[in-house]
This record gives C-alpha cells, sequence and structure tokens, in this order.
C-alpha cells in the first residue's frame, strides 16, 4: 500500500498580519510557520494506518512551497512518514487552489497511490477546495471533513460531520482521498530521537515548474483588514424585552438556537 | 557567522512549547500551592518518553542525540509553563551526561536507559551538605573500603528529586589524607540501597513541585562497581559536570524571566488607569525595554555556551557568564512584572508572583553568582598570568 499526506506551512494564526508589498497575500517576514493543523490530523491518521498494518504501507508526505516548508515535512518525517516531497514553489501563495491540486495530481499521477491523505482546509487561505480538486483530477472518491477513520481489506468508513453536528458513516473503496477534521484524532508530539532520525529520511526536491503547466482559474486582487467595527449592540429597557430580543438575536444571526 | 536556529532545533523548541502550552501550564499553578506529586510525575514521565531525559544522550543509550544547543531551547520552554519541572529535567540530563562522560560500559548500559526511558523517573546529584555548599571540597561525607566495596556515611542537603530518583550521584571522601578535593570520588547509589535514607523535604520559596531533600548516608554499602570514574576524581567531575549544569539553570531562568515578562507586557496592554493603557505610560515602557533587553542579552550568552558545549570547545566561562546574567536577568524581570501589575501581582490570582519566587533559586543553586563570578575572574585572569 502506497499512502500520500498533503500538507501545508502555515504561518502561526496568533500573529499580527499584514498585506504584502503587491498588496494581494500577507507579508511572511517576522512571522513563524508551522504545519496547518487539519493537516496534522492527517499525518496522525496515515500513520496510526501505517502502524495498524504492521509498517507495512509506504507513507509519502507533500508540500508545495518555499524552502521553508522543508520544517514542516521533517516534523511529517519525525512523527512517522517514510519519505517527503518537497514541490518548490517560491510563489506559492500566488497560485490558485486549481493550480496547488494540479502540480500534486502531476506528481501523484505516476505513483499510484492507495489513499490520500489532506487537512479540510488550510487555516490561513481556507479553501477546503485543493484535497477534492485533487481527488477529481485523479479521477478517485473522495469524502470531506472526516472525523473518524477505519481502514479494512481495501475499503475505508469513515465518520463525516455535517452541519448541525449531525455526523454520516461513508464507505469507500479505494483508491481514495479523505479531508481530515478537527476531532479526528490527537497528533503525536514527534519525539526527538525521531526529529533527529528524520535527518536521515529522504526529501525529494520538485522544481514546480516541471509539473505545473496550469494557468491559475481564479486570481486573489488584493488582501486587507476589514473596516474596524464600532461597537456590538447594547441592549436596553425592560429585562423581559431585552431578553425577547437577544432570543430574536440568537436565532436570527447565530446558530445556537433552532 | 550564523545565528539562525537548524530546522531539528526549532522542531524541538516547538515539541517542548507545544507540551509545555498543553501539559505543563494548565497545572503549574495548583502543583506550586497545593503539590500533586502523581500529575508532576506523569508529566514527567511523558516526557521521558518524547526524549526530554537524555538530550545529550547517544542513541545506543536510549538518548536523543540532539546537542546542548537545543537542550538550552528545550529547558527554557519548559521553564516558561512549570519551573519545577524544567528544574527536575534539566538535573536528570545534568546526570546522564555525567553518566555518559566518566560511567564505566556496564554503568551507561544499566543507568542511561532507564533514566533517559522515565524507567526512573528522576535521577539525583547529591553533591552539597550542610558544610559544603559554595565550598563544595569541604565535604565531609566518608567512602571507606568495605570487604571488595565501599561504605559510605554522611548527611547530603538540598538533594533535588530525592523522594523519587532511581540512582544518586554521590559525592565522598576516600582519601581523608589527600589535599583538599583531591581525596574525593563519586559513586552511583541506588534508590533502595539499605542505608541511604530520604530525610525531610524542604518547604521552600519557589519551585515548590520540584522536591528538595535532606539524604542521609548511614553505613549505606554499595559494591565496588558503584566508584564513578576514577578514584578520588570526584571534585574534577563535580566541577566539570556542573559547568554543562549551568547552561541548563540559566535557560531555565531565562524562561521564567521570559514567561513573567510576557504576562505583565500582556496584562498592562489592557488594563487603564488614567484613562490610558498602562503600556502608553513612560515608566512601563521602559521596564518592558530593559526587561527584553536584557533576556535577549541572556538569550545570546546562553546560545553561545551551548553551541561552544556542542562543537567540543571550552565553555566552563562562557556558561558561567549565561547562568549569572541570565538569572540575575530573570530575577530582575520578575520583580519588574510584579510591579507592573501592582496588587494583583502579589496575589496568587496571576503567575507572576509564582515566577517571581520561581526565578529566585536561579541565582543561588548550581553555583552561587558569587561562585560564578569568581570561576569568571579565575578564567579571565588565566589569559592575563
Amino acid at each position: 500500500m502506497k499512502i500520500l499526506v498533503c500538507i501545508k506551512q502555515v504561518p502561526d494564526m496568533e500573529s499580527r498580519f499584514k498585506p504584502d508589498s503587491a498588496g494581494v497575500w500577507y507579508s511572511d517576514t517576522d512571522l513563524a510557520f508551522r504545519m496547518n493543523e487539519y493537516d496534522e490530523y492527517a499525518v496522525e491518521q496515515a500513520v496510526q494506518l501505517k502502524e495498524q498494518l504492521g509498517g507495512e504501507p509506504e507513507v509519502v508526505v507533500l508540500s508545495v512551497g518555499p524552502d521553508r516548508v522543508v520544517e514542516a515535512l521533517k516534523k511529517a518525517l519525525a512523527m512517522g512518514c517514510d519519505r517527503a516531497v518537497q514541490v518548490q514553489d517560491p510563489a506559492a501563495h500566488l497560485k490558485d487552489p486549481w493550480q496547488i491540486a494540479s502540480a500534486i495530481a502531476a506528481y501523484a499521477k505516476g505513483e499510484n497511490f492507495n489513499l490520500i491523505f489532506t487537512g479540510l482546509q488550510s487555516q490561513d487561505r481556507g479553501s477546503a477546495q485543493v484535497g477534492v480538486t485533487l481527488a477529481e483530477i485523479l479521477g478517485i472518491a473522495s469524502v470531506t471533513t472526516i472525523v473518524g477513520f477505519e481502514y479494512a481489506d481495501g475499503s475505508v468508513t469513515v465518520r463525516r460531520e455535517l452541519e448541525g453536528g449531525l455526523k454520516a458513516r461513508v464507505q469507500l473503496k479505494t483508491p481514495a482521498l479523505v479531508t481530515c477534521q478537527l476531532g479526528l484524532n490527537v497528533p503525536r508530539y514527534p519525539t526527538l530521537p525521531n526529529i533527529m532520525k528524520a535527518k536521515k529520511k529522504e526529501i525529494l526536491t520538485l522544481p514546480v515548474g516541471e509539473l505545473l503547466h496550469e494557468e491559475a482559474r481564479s486570481v486573489t486582487a488584493s488582501f486587507y483588514a476589514p473596516p474596524k467595527k464600532s461597537g456590538g449592540i447594547v441592549l436596553e429597557g425592560d429585562v423581559a424585552v431585552q431578553v425577547d430580543q437577544l432570543l430574536d438575536i440568537l436565532r436570527d444571526k447565530t446558530t445556537v438556537l433552532r | 557567522m550564523n545565528l539562525e536556529l537548524t530546522e531539528e532545533q526549532k522542531l524541538i523548541q516547538e515539541t517542548a512549547r507545544q507540551f509545555a502550552a498543553e501539559r505543563l501550564a494548565p497545572i503549574a499553578a495548583r502543583l506550586d500551592l497545593e503539590g500533586d506529586r502523581e500529575s508532576f510525575l506523569a508529566n514527567l514521565k511523558e516526557l521521558a518518553c518524547l526524549g526530554f531525559m537524555g538530550l545529550n544522550v547517544s542513541q545506543t543509550y536510549g538518548g536523543s542525540e540532539t546537542g546542548s544547543v537545543a537542550f538550552s531551547l528545550a529547558i527554557t520552554e519548559l521553564a516558561r509553563a512549570c519551573a519545577s519541572t524544567a528544574v527536575t529535567v534539566s538535573v536528570n540530563n545534568m546526570v546522564c551526561e555525567l553518566i555518559q562522560s566518566v560511567g564505566s560500559e556496564e554503568q551507561k548500559q544499566r543507568y542511561l536507559p532507564r533514566i533517559c526511558s522515565g524507567s526512573y523517573p528522576a535521577a539525583s546529584f547529591a553533591l552539597t551538605e550542610p558544610g559544603a555548599g559554595s565550598d563544595a571540597a569541604a565535604l565531609a561525607t566518608r567512602a571507606e573500603p568495605d570487604g571488595a566495596g565501599w561504605r559510605l556515611s554522611g548527611t547530603k542537603v538540598f538533594i533535588t528529586s530525592a523522594p523519587y530518583a532511581g540512582v544518586f550521584v554521590v559525592w565522598a571522601v576516600t582519601d581523608p589524607a589527600a589535599a583538599k578535593g583531591g581525596g574525593i570520588s563519586c559513586f552511583l547509589v541506588e534508590a533502595g540501597t539499605p542505608g541511604l535514607v530520604v530525610g525531610r523535604e524542604e518547604l521552600k520559596t519557589g519551585q515548590r513541585a520540584s522536591a528538595t531533600n535532606e539524604v542521609l548516608l548511614e553505613n549505606c554499602r554499595v559494591p565496588a562497581e558503584a566508584l564513578l570514574g576514577r578514584l578520588n576524581d570526584g571534585y574534577r567531575i563535580a566541577m566539570s559536570e556542573l559547568a554543562g549544569g549551568r547552561i541548563g539553570i540559566g535557560s531555565l531562568a531565562l524562561g521564567v524571566g521570559l514567561a513573567a515578562m510576557d504576562f505583565a507586557t500582556s496584562y498592562a496592554s489592557q488594563r487603564v488607569q488614567f484613562e490610558r493603557k498602562l503600556v502608553e505610560f513612560e515608566a512601563l515602557q521602559w521596564m518592558i525595554a530593559d526587561s527584553y533587553t536584557e533576556l535577549e542579552a541572556a538569550r545570546l550568552l546562553l546560545m553561545n555556551a551551548a553551541f561552544r558545549k556542542e562543537t567540543g570547545k571550552s565553555f566552563a566561562k562562557e556558561a558561567s557568564m549565561a547562568k549569572l546574567f541570565a538569572s540575575d536577568a530573570a530575577n530582575r524581570a520578575c520583580y519588574k512584572a510584579v510591579q507592573m501589575l501592582g496588587g494583583y501581582g502579589y496575589t496568587a490570582s496571576y503567575p507572576v508572583e509564582r515566577f517571581a519566587r520561581d526565578a529566585r533559586i536561579t541565582s543561588i543553586y548550581e553555583g552561587t553568582n558569587e561562585i560564578q563570578r569568581l570561576i569568571i575572574a579565575r578564567e579571565v585572569l588565566r589569559s592575563f598570568s
């Protein structure tokens, strides 16, 4: 069995973001980067499956981006992936999800992966498109937002999270792709000896130009902070009236009451 | 010249930071106030499983082989959340490095995997005595030949981790006729050895979750194989291993100082008095500027000492400088952090009073800062004589 895990390196989400000089993405100077949280669930699930199958599957971890993404790849290797692929692209932030998925697909086509794990979405762009687009290009089954995963005899059973807290069980045959949601598992801490041993694992570097021949289908025109909101809504008057007003707001504007 | 951490060092720092935030920080205040040894030891066990007890130990013996820079980074991150945990990890690492550097093959195989894996919750460094603190060579514990082995008798004080240590490195006089410091040897004594008695636990100002005890040796018999390193070489061993330990203590102090200043700065960014946020007052801006400048200088001194150690250069002077400066900087930062919170800073509702208490010992243990100055002066003067 061969497994692919697609990961992205994203900034610490508690950072202060400011637009870059072109005004189309955030400036990445002075930002600390780490592995996208949803992708950690993907790596963990792939490694758990490898362990379940007695270590037989080969787990390849891939990331598209500048050279700094090697740190995220090394974390995935330290968590238990076998080898890594960096699709080297200093301008990955200017590519749209179609292009990123196309570049990954160009690599994955020749490798015949049985299973592909991705995060549900990236914490920075949040398009949630790369995983499903990749599956479509490869012509394999896909299921999104998984919070449970089982594998037996070439068949995958997942639990999906639906709106309003509902769940669904979905079965699919490999080859397949799943996108991983919070709650799927608790990603392990990489052990220090494994961090050091990961240095010896293979990291293949492929220039994005060798894989990507697709034009962008969408372009981010500008990147900006929303105007500062004025203060919140202040309810006044009789308490009973205030309660009714509050209930109306919760009903209309939120999913707290149904 | 390259001040950038390697990818491995960054990942180790990230792992330590994440573990500290998720596992240590939520219970640190409770452990300090009430003590909960079970939770404290459970976290140590997990840290051992992740490889934090033998950062500089060969993988052959269950260590992580990460080098001294990563050790410094890890201790700083752990100390940001819980100084008691950080000091235990630092001492365990020091004992491991000592055994690795002077131990026999049998001793390495017997003890290093146990400390590194957490099968021993901790290990102790039993040097200090009531009459031998800064003057470590003045120790009175005796080791007398007893058949094929040795018989130890004496009193040790301020022994970190004693109630749950699996093994103690004990210093004792083997040749009372020798010149001062010349007749001391080092022994490995396992917990449970008859005659090794863990005495009273000190009630301390800070780092209260970590146990500090008296240890009594009452005709404690150990076999000949318990001798660690060469006979009568113990004082030199202690002095050279303490130099590495000082990088750990300086790194710990840095973590506590940063935690205090980060908390106080965040607090002062929100707290309003005289219709202005506290950080808008120049008085507080100067505290912030001074503290972060000193902590950054401490970090660079520590990185320099750790890098010299890792690359096989002499580092005793640099380690003493780093420990001296980092611990004083951390204490000043904690003092200011309490001041920035005002009355709230003096209460247990906020963590800065704990940081201030935790920082206080860092200018005392692993060699007082007065002793650090003696070491630094001696090293400097050597090049002038």
